[in-house]
């Protein structure tokens, strides 16, 4: 890490840099007169706070500019290609994988005050502005009588700009599909400060858009696609003495023609934090707790299915305890969302990883990712979206009592489990800075070399989001 | 969030603010849920923001005046709080912060005169009363005034009410179930002086008798939320002296705002000699409401008289109540339990009216954008009454319910119920 970065963390005892206090660079006055003063951001203070995600704090930008319109991001674009310094996009900044921390001091453009939706229901399409807040979609779709089903836990925060960067995901994607399932088409800005309008056909340059966190354009707009919801819901909980057996009842539901909408997992040290949290009455003796919702337009046929889940729990050696009513069905669910409050306070900070294996395999990678865990020095848990096989292993430290560079290794040997059994690093949350080393590991040379020919296609100085996704091109690995 | 506050050097308050900053993990989540960043729609603007703000500030490496004018833009309304998954102690940090920042601040002479005269003015009732009739005469005036004045005298209703002394003693009417002690208030008593005699009488009808401690004086939280820390301590330090937590069932108040700030007296007396006192006392603090919804979920509560019409309440969250002190359920029920009242919910109802202590005199165009947000919010739902349970909110709400051209009125909860005990809802 330079010194410059080593000062920006913020957990370094490097010296931090005196404060200047205001734009005294030749950016951001250009973006200042090209712009106004609203659009952009020049203090000390301001810029401050554009050079972290929810994951990482990064290098302090230069400039920032807010803007309003496709017109406000073209012109910024090229304003710091004239100067030379490199594009980072930034939604909500609540990424998990230091997506919209800047790794060197630049621009960054913050889309949160795009936030133009139009609902077309004929069409049965959204058009949202990449600032959009996710859940707006839905909430606005819904008197229409649609929904947007793409439902990253983050949807309240998320923008539907950093939705496609990372290509989010969620509990309903085993049944309905990421957010790339529900993009028709996007508009995007090259790192030359060109505007381009793209659909799925021909190449599927929205498809490439997709998921590469800001490194080959800015998404400035999307036409999403919306469905009506399902009317009936059904939800059981379902507890077993072995890992196993919880994966294996999954798939077994799954062969037997069942399509839950959503199929949560949480091992037996993330329960018992929960149950330190909430004492909501989880089984604390179980190795594995399974969340099951199915849905549907006929409640015969939902419940049918969850019976199906039922009969596989069972007969995997699972208890099964089913909700019956709505309100005892958000009551079970309430154990997994308050996942992420419960580990907070175990210790102040996390490294969630997000491990994606096939089914077949995650016994096994429970099991050894677990044993990982138990001979480190580290509280480690483990829950996910199982339906997928995405996993989340979350490594919980204190940063100022314990090893950094411990957890990066821990991290590390975590993602090679996942790779040893057939998976991939990131279900949902992007490869970003924090996973960019782990990519030789998981990725052959050959392939890397086509991913940095696409990059260089579309951004050949450079420019946009430099030092993620992409290990340095050149070191023989 | 890694820090390098320097603890040891910032004492008990210090041990506060670290606290939380430590909490915060930087997820973003509490973002959509304040008003400044709706309103705005920056980071610097929002509450991790402002956590990163303060702790740059802390650890030496911002310099207090640039992080300013951010972090007074906060309302301290702790939406944040209620939003965050984390359980960020957002309010004690803003708090705290404001205590150790503001001997720092550089503030002009009129600055300095301005607030030292609310702060004066707001803890005494008989000047505010005063102060209040000067103003009604300056009301005409206000067109003319720069924003700062006029935003004030905005907020004054069309007639002061004389004021009216509340009983020391209230006995209970019928078999004594209760004694609770009973904090007046400072402004309220002024502007709205119904609002605690509705109060004294509908606990009286409850079988509770009401005391009205001497000594007692202002909650302290105006003083505290502006940085006014050492005004505050003495404050703090009168009430401990005023409410014997052990002679009271409860200590009661019926201003958010207050209760919210009695409850917060363990912090504000942290790692302090007092702090075990103001423990005791905190446990005893309820608002109006809490007191009489737990007597309604124990089947005790005096049953009313029902409406003369049915009638449709939209029932405003006061921050200090919903966010700060997490009663929500509670005043729903307790209007719901009128017979012929339907609650209505308010589109945006976490969102802050823009009231928020001293902020609409402070932040006079924030204020107003949150005021008219608010106000419009409210309407939207065709109320016949409007109801909450914060005298800053009422005012506020008033104001800009009226200016939109609406007269339904709005009311204290304990207004609600009191007149439907006596059947003339
Ligand atoms: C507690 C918690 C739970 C989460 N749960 C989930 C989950 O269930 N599923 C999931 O998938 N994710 C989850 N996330 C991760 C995160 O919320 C998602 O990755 C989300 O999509 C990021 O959106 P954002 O607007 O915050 O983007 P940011 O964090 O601001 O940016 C993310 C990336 O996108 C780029 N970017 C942002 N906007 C644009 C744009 N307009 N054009 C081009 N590039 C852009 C950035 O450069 C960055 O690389 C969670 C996060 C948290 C904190
Ligand atoms: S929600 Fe809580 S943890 Fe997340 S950024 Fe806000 S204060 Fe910090
Ligand atoms: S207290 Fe209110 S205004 Fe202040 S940061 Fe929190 S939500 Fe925003």
């Amino acid at each position: 890490m330079s010194t410059e970065k080593l000062a920006l963390t913020t957990n370094s005892d490097a010296r931090k840099p005196a404060p200047a206090g205001g734009a005294h660079n030749a950016l951001a006055a250009d973006l200042t007169r090209l712009l106004g003063p609203r659009k952009v951001l020049s203090n000390l203070s301001e810029r401050l706070n554009y050079r972290y995600d929810a994951i990482q704090f990064g290098a302090t930008p230069l400039a920032v500019v807010l803007p309003e319109s496709t017109g406000d991001v073209v012109a910024a674009v090229r304003a710091a290609r004239a100067a030379g310094v490199p594009i980072v996009g930034r939604g909500a900044a609540s990424g998990l994988s230091g997506g919209a921390a800047p790794t060197e001091p630049g621009l960054v453009i913050s889309f949160t005050r795009m936030t133009r939706l139009t609902i077309h229901p004929e069409r049965r399409e959204a058009q949202a502005q990449a600032g959009v807040i996710t859940l707006a979609v839905t909430e606005a779709a819904r008197p229409h009588g649609l929904i947007y089903p793409p439902d990253p836990a983050s949807f309240r925060t998320s923008t539907i700009g950093g939705n496609l960067a990372e290509n989010a995901g969620g509990p309903m994607c085993f049944k309905y599909g990421v957010t790339g399932d529900y993009v028709r088409a996007l508009s995007f800005v090259d790192a030359d400060g060109e505007e381009h309008h793209v659909t799925r056909d021909a190449f599927d340059l929205a498809g490439l858009l997709i998921g590469s966190e800001g490194t080959l354009g800015l998404i400035t707009e999307a036409t999403l696609r919306l469905i009506p919801p399902a009317p009936h819901t059904r939800t059981l909980m379902a507890h077993f003495p072995e890992v196993g057996a919880c994966a294996e009842a999954v798939s077994a539901a799954i062969a037997a023609g069942a399509v839950p909408s959503k199929l949560e997992f949480m091992d037996r040290a993330c329960t018992n934090a929960v149950e330190d949290y909430l004492n909501l009455g989880l089984p604390r003796d179980a190795e594995a707790v399974l969340l099951v919702d199915t849905d549907g337009d006929d409640l015969d046929t939902v419940q049918g299915e969850l019976q199906l889940v039922a009969d596989a729990c069972e007969r995997a050696g699972g208890t099964v305890r089913r909700a019956a009513t709505d309100a005892e069905g958000a009551a079970l669910w309430r154990a997994r969302r308050s996942v992420s409050p419960a580990l907070g306070r175990i210790r102040p900070q996390r490294m969630n990883e997000d491990i994606v294996v096939p089914r077949s395999a995650l016994p096994d990678v429970v099991r050894e990712i677990r044993a990982l865990g138990d001979a480190s020095p580290f509280h480690l848990v483990q829950f996910g979206h199982i339906g997928d096989g995405n996993l989340h292993p979350n490594i919980l430290f204190d940063p100022r009592k314990e090893d950094t560079h411990a957890v990066h290794d821990l991290a590390h040997d975590i993602a090679l489990v996942a790779i040893r059994h057939g998976g991939v690093l990131s279900g949902e949350h992007g490869i970003g800075s924090m996973k960019r080393d782990f990519m030789t590991d998981a990725v052959d040379p050959a392939t890397l070399k086509a991913l940095w020919n696409v990059k260089r296609a579309l951004d050949p100085h450079h420019a946009l989001n430099p030092g993620k996704i992409l290990p340095a091109e050149g070191v023989d690995r | 969030m890694n820090n390098d506050i320097p603890v040891q050097t910032l004492g008990g308050q210090g041990e506060v603010m670290a606290h939380a900053v430590d909490a915060c993990v930087h997820c973003g989540f509490c973002l959509p849920a304040c008003p400044t960043y709706a309103l705005l729609g920056d980071e610097m603007d929002s509450p991790r923001g402002r956590i990163v703000l303060m702790k740059e500030v802390l650890e030496g490496g911002l310099p207090l005046m640039d992080a300013a004018p951010h972090l007074d833009r906060c309302l301290g309304c702790q939406a944040c709080v209620t939003a965050c998954p984390s359980g960020v102690p957002y309010g004690e940090l803003i708090t705290a912060f404001r205590g150790w920042s503001e001997p720092q601040r550089q503030r002009s002479p009129f600055d300095r005169a301005k607030r030292a005269a609310i702060l004066k003015i707001l803890p005494a009732p008989k000047v505010f009363s005063v102060a209040a009739r000067l103003g009604q005469f300056a009301k005409p005036l206000a067109p003319v005034l720069p924003a700062a004045l006029r935003s004030p005298l905005d907020l004054l209703p069309e007639s002061v009410p004389a004021m009216q002394p509340s009983a020391k003693l209230t006995p209970a009417r019928g078999q004594r179930r209760g004694r609770v002690a009973f904090l007046v208030g400072c402004a309220q008593q002024a502007l709205t002086p119904n609002f605690n005699a509705a109060t004294l009488r509908v606990l009286s009808r409850n079988g509770i008798e009401v005391v009205i401690p001497d000594g007692q004086g202002c909650c302290g939280a105006a003083a505290l939320h502006t940085g006014a820390r050492d005004e505050a301590l003495k404050l703090v330090r009168a009430n401990l002296n005023a409410f014997n937590p052990d002679d009271f069932d409860a200590i009661l108040s019926n201003a958010a705002g207050c209760g919210a700030g009695l409850k917060e007296y363990p912090m504000v007396l942290h790692g302090e000699p007092d702090e075990a006192r103001a423990q005791a006392f905190a446990a005893k603090v309820m608002d109006i409401s809490e007191y009489l919804g737990a007597l309604l979920q124990g089947g005790t509560l005096e049953p009313t008289l029902p409406a003369s019409r049915p009638l449709k309440v939209a029932y405003h969250d006061a921050c200090h109540l919903a966010h700060a002190q997490g009663v929500r359920a509670q005043p729903r029920d307790l209007l719901r339990a009128i017979p012929g009242v339907t609650v209505l919910e308010v589109p945006e109802g976490d969102l802050c009216c823009g009231s928020a202590g001293t902020y609409n005199l402070e932040q006079p165009e924030l204020a107003t954008q949150l005021g008219e947000r608010k106000a419009k919010n409210i309407l939207s739902t065709q109320p016949d009454l409007i109801a909450s349970g914060n005298i800053g909110c009422h005012t506020q709400i008033q104001s800009h319910v009226r200016r939109q051209g609406d007269r339904a009125p709005v009311m204290h909860t304990i207004e609600i119920l009191d007149l439907a005990y006596r059947g003339e809802l």
